[in-house]
């Protein structure tokens, strides 16, 4: 891929960009739920690894958070909108080069990055943890790059309409631009107090509900229809989910700070915002599981349907916790509790993963013309991810009530740890399971690219019989 | 490739049906070859309804979950009353106090934040104090031995000082009205200006051609 | 479908967008600036300094630049005893603190008597400053530069202070940040019954000047805003942090023993394998006592960081 980085615009073959960031995202996966899993063991067992400062769970667990976030999902949504945007547009990418120094850099900046957090440079804030000088680089040459090739593409369309999948990605693009730079403003401009934390929260909460969320539906409305072959169920209804996520979901950012003294009335605002959010849920999940009808046999048969729908049903339990977690009257009980954890990883992991996944499989296959090396360690990868995602979403849901309860009936706190300490072996064990789950996802893809069978002109990789 | 990017039409269709296909594609206005004009299902209107209304009922203040000084003044006033006094112990003089003060829409708090009479003795001189203040009693809350002023940052009295209580209603409420109002109007109107359901394109599942 | 609609679409996009951060991120900042400092957040922010999180005057988070926090017992410029005060003592390089520097936040009352009475403009960093908070008579808290008003000298004041006397509790809040306790520590008591166990919630005026505020959100331990009350015992959080199963067996926080440095107090060097594997004996029951926690060095990072916990009051 380096090699293409000064190649002529015109010499780099169509697609390249899509499969660099296609690789990055898998191996950024890998490292990701690897960290995750040491950290895990980390909690589990305390005395495992210790006495070094740079493999402390306090140095670790932001590299974890940030090498799935920035890496593995923000990756893999780079590379659906690098294969996607154009193919809706009927037309090529705006700039193939473009889009490989924009993963390259990416790259870069998110090692760079990484490291200066594993050495403790940290903003101290969470989600926004990069110290200023790794947002600016993040908005200048991964963000910007990213919605300039998103934007020209869709404006160089030869299609009438646009498809809901690139009023997303135009839309997201340019939202994370926005929420990296005004949430970040603490940093610049040194704000202090209630309005640093105020803002921290404002940049944790949109760069979750007007990037992950909205990017990780519209791939689910671009692998549905096209592997399925239905037509996406209404046009109607995609109007409301996405303008119901730009209102809805951009506002509730102070329930996350429900036992600070922020105002009552932004509580309050929030609050029913938040639990608006469920507004855009039911609006993508009937639309994906109405423009399934008469195709239900690809949820056994076909493995990029079967990750999305399996993302989508997740997004049920999702926005019911999301929506109602964050009420006063819920609130209190499980606020910083591994009840929140969960939650976190039904998003990201759950979620979100498998309709990336479902993504970043059907697009390499298409663009290297390689049809899934096997069909077995596919399924051994969907398998591993999805037990050890529901091991890991059920033990620390209990974990979590078990800390609520320890919080109202005012248990001596060291009696909590040691009732959570089964959910903590319980979370590890899930994790492991998902890491392993994602080496066997990259040797499968590495081997696709190696030595998968050849996908015939004018044929997509679904319409071939899996051969391992 | 087998995906060409200047082709992406091309799949296991004929030339006659990938050229109709192209035709389609660059001319309809919906947005793309996957798309269908379906009317917004019923179900999903009716859902989107109860979210609302879900929304509201479910984040209005229904119950508080703090002990505030008011809650527990009660105790502190009846804890001089000559049948507290004539008790044999505290646990007997708690249990006077709490029969006492029974019946009133506090119960339900009481029962969850159960005191002993050491805990009342500890802060009988600062809710008399408050008491004598004439301050309104559940604007603090009991945190321990000490009674501190809530840090709740509600509505404002026509004194300028803050209530410092959930509120019932308040300016945030308000802008939520206004604002779902502005968002479901445009919602109708855009989806009302959307071709008729009718329209082409129509890709299939059982409706009619 | 044609372009104008998109073009309408993406002005509503705007609107939309515009609208959500007018009222989530403008209408919230006139409360939140309306606010005045409080005595806590007047006494944080001048023992935590400007900045705990990443700053170039401290890139790698080491404690660079950082004020101490002082208790004086005798006058720093007559020696005479004096009724026991804290003092802030900013060295001469060292970023003042938000309050400081932008006195609009401390808004109000607190701006007003810190700018006249306590004569805060009047602090400059080439020579360095030591504040004081004061109250009036009515009770209305505000910083004074006692530089200013009654020329105490940084170097004076550490000097009257004595090592004994100094904590370094902003150098330590730079390590809360930089180990990341904050990820399972929470700086934020939770509703009700969590206010019994942990301590008063913070009011809105508790933050002014504050960053980052790394309330927490994920909370594997006990909340720490007021730990400093809770526990006070130097000894007991040394053992702690140098293996926190000697004081709890079933903690399950990291062992931060190597904020110790290469040498204890003494200057000695410290064997860390030989007491690994001595408590690993004494773990497996082969030893009955486990073996002695090294007493930290002066300058040492665990001595900023049990300053701070202790500050947490």
């Amino acid at each position: 891929m380096l090699k293409y980085l000064m190649a002529k615009n015109e010499d780099i073959p169509p697609g390249s960009a899509a499969v660099y960031f296609g690789f990055s995202a898998i191996t950024w996966f890998v490292i990701g739920t690897g960290l995750g899993a040491f950290n895990a063991a980390k909690l589990a067992f305390p005395d495992f690894v210790t006495g070094l400062e740079f493999l402390s769970f306090g140095h670790m667990r932001q590299v974890h958070v940030h090498a799935v976030i920035f890496g593995w999902i923000s990756m893999a949504f780079g590379m659906a909108m690098m294969y996607i945007t154009p193919a809706l547009g009927n037309t090529r990418l705006w700039s193939e080069k473009l889009g490989i120094w924009n993963a390259f850099l990416w790259n870069v900046g998110l090692s760079l990055g990484l490291t200066v957090l594993w050495f403790g440079m940290t903003s101290g804030r969470e989600y926004s943890d990069f110290p200023w000088f790794i947002d600016l680089y993040i908005v200048a040459f991964i963000a910007v790059p990213l919605g300039i090739n998103v934007w020209m593409t869709i404006i160089h369309r030869r299609t009438q309409g646009i498809y809901t999948t690139n009023w997303f990605f135009g839309a997201a693009t340019f939202m994370l631009i926005i929420v990296f730079i005004v949430g970040n403003l603490p940093e610049y401009f040194h704000l202090t107090g209630l309005t640093e934390a105020y803002l921290t929260w404002w940049f944790a909460h949109n760069v979750l509900g007007l990037w992950i969320t909205p990017v990780a539906a519209a791939i689910a409305y671009y692998t549905i229809p096209k592997v399925t072959g239905n037509p996406l169920y209404s046009h109607r209804i995609g109007h409301l989910h996405f303008w119901s996520v730009v209102v809805f979901y951009s506002t509730p950012a102070a329930h996350h700070l429900m036992s600070a003294p922020l105002p009552e009335w932004l509580k309050s605002f929030a609050s029913v915002e938040g639990v608006l959010i469920l507004v855009p849920a039911i609006a993508f999940v009937s639309n994906i599981l109405l423009t399934m009808q008469g195709k239900w046999n690809m949820f056994v048969e076909n493995l990029e349907v079967r990750f999305t729908v399996t993302g989508c049903l997740m997004a049920i339990p999702l926005n019911m916790q999301g929506g109602f977690q964050q009420t006063r009257a819920i609130n209190w009980y499980i606020h910083g509790t591994g009840w929140i954890v969960a939650h976190a990883h039904l998003a990201l992991l759950g979620f979100s993963t498998f309709l990336e996944a479902a993504a970043v499989y059907l697009g390499l296959q298409t663009i290297m013309k390689r049809k899934l090396y096997s069909l077995t360690l596919g399924n051994i990868h969907f398998w591993l991810l999805l037990i050890g995602f529901t091991t890991y979403w059920v033990s620390m849901t209990i974990a979590g009530l078990i800390q609520g309860a320890g919080k109202i009936y005012e248990v001596p706190y060291i009696d909590v740890v040691i009732a959570e300490h089964p959910y903590m072996i319980a979370r590890w064990i899930g994790g492991s399971l998902v890491f392993t789950g994602n080496c066997i996802w990259l040797y499968n893809m590495w081997m696709t690219a190696r030595a998968g069978t050849v996908v015939p002109e004018g044929r997509m990789p679904h319409e071939l019989a899996y051969e391992r | 490739m087998s995906w060409r990017f200047d082709a992406p039409l091309v799949t296991l269709s004929d030339d006659a049906t990938t050229k109709k296909n192209e035709t389609l594609w660059e001319t309809e206005m919906l947005g793309g070859l996957t798309e269908d004009n379906n009317p917004v299902p019923a179900p999903v209107v009716w859902l989107v309804f109860l979210t609302v209304m879900t929304a509201f009922c479910v984040t209005f203040p229904l119950w508080g979950q703090r002990p505030t000084a008011a809650l527990y003044a009660p105790y502190v006033n009846s804890m001089d009353k000559p049948e507290v006094l004539a008790a044999k112990d505290d646990a007997e003089a708690m249990q006077r106090i709490v029969a006492m003060n029974k019946g009133t829409s506090n119960d339900a708090l009481l029962e969850r934040h159960p005191l002993t009479m050491d805990d009342l003795r500890l802060i009988k001189d600062q809710v008399k104090a408050l008491e004598a203040k004439h301050v309104d009693l559940r604007d603090y809350t009991v945190v321990g031995d000490h009674v501190v002023i809530a840090n709740f940052e509600g509505n404002y009295r026509p004194d300028g000082t803050r209530i410092r209580q959930q509120p019932w209603w308040d300016k945030g409420y308000t802008i939520d009205v206004f604002y779902l109002s502005y968002f479901f109007l445009a919602v109708f109107l855009m989806i009302k200006r959307l071709p008729p359901t009718a329209w082409q394109p129509r890709h299939g599942h059982g409706a009619s051609h | 479908m044609n372009f104008r609609e998109y073009k309408i679409g993406a002005r509503f996009f705007a609107l939309a967008l515009g609208g959500s951060m007018t009222i989530t991120l403008l209408m919230p900042s006139f409360d939140i600036n309306n606010v005045s400092a409080t005595e806590v957040a007047m006494d944080k922010q001048l023992w935590a300094g400007a900045e705990s999180g990443f700053n170039l005057d401290d890139p790698f988070l080491l404690g660079w630049h950082k004020p101490l926090k002082v208790l004086l017992k005798t006058d720093p410029k007559t020696g005479q005893p004096m009724e026991p005060t804290y003092a802030y003592v900013y060295e001469k390089g060292t970023t003042f603190p938000g309050g400081v520097l932008h006195p609009d936040n401390l808004g109000g009352i607190a701006k007003q008597l810190s700018i006249e009475k306590g004569r805060i403009k009047e602090a400059s960093k080439n020579v360095g400053a030591v504040f004081l908070v004061k109250a009036d008579e009515q009770k209305h808290y505000y910083i004074e530069n006692a530089t200013a008003t009654m020329g105490w000298t940084p170097e004076a004041v550490e000097k009257a202070a004595g090592d004994e006397n100094t904590l370094h509790a902003a150098a330590g809040k730079t390590l809360f940040v930089r180990e990341g306790c904050w990820w399972c520590h929470t700086l934020l008591p939770e509703q009700t019954q969590d206010w019994q166990v942990f301590g008063a919630p913070p009011m809105l005026g508790d933050f002014n000047g504050e960053s980052p505020t790394a309330f927490g959100s994920d909370r594997k331990a006990p909340d720490l805003l007021h730990v400093g009350s809770r526990n006070a015992s130097k000894e007991w959080m040394m053992l702690h942090f140098f293996n926190p199963r000697l004081v709890q067996p079933h903690s399950i926080m990291p062992r931060f023993d190597y904020l110790w440095g290469p040498v204890d107090a003494n200057g000695k060097k410290i064997d860390f394998p030989k007491w690994r594997a001595e408590y690993n004996e004494y773990r497996e029951g082969k030893r009955i006592t486990p073996p002695e926690v090294p007493m930290y060095a002066r300058n040492s990072e665990i001595r900023s960081l049990i300053d701070f916990v202790l500050t947490l009051k």
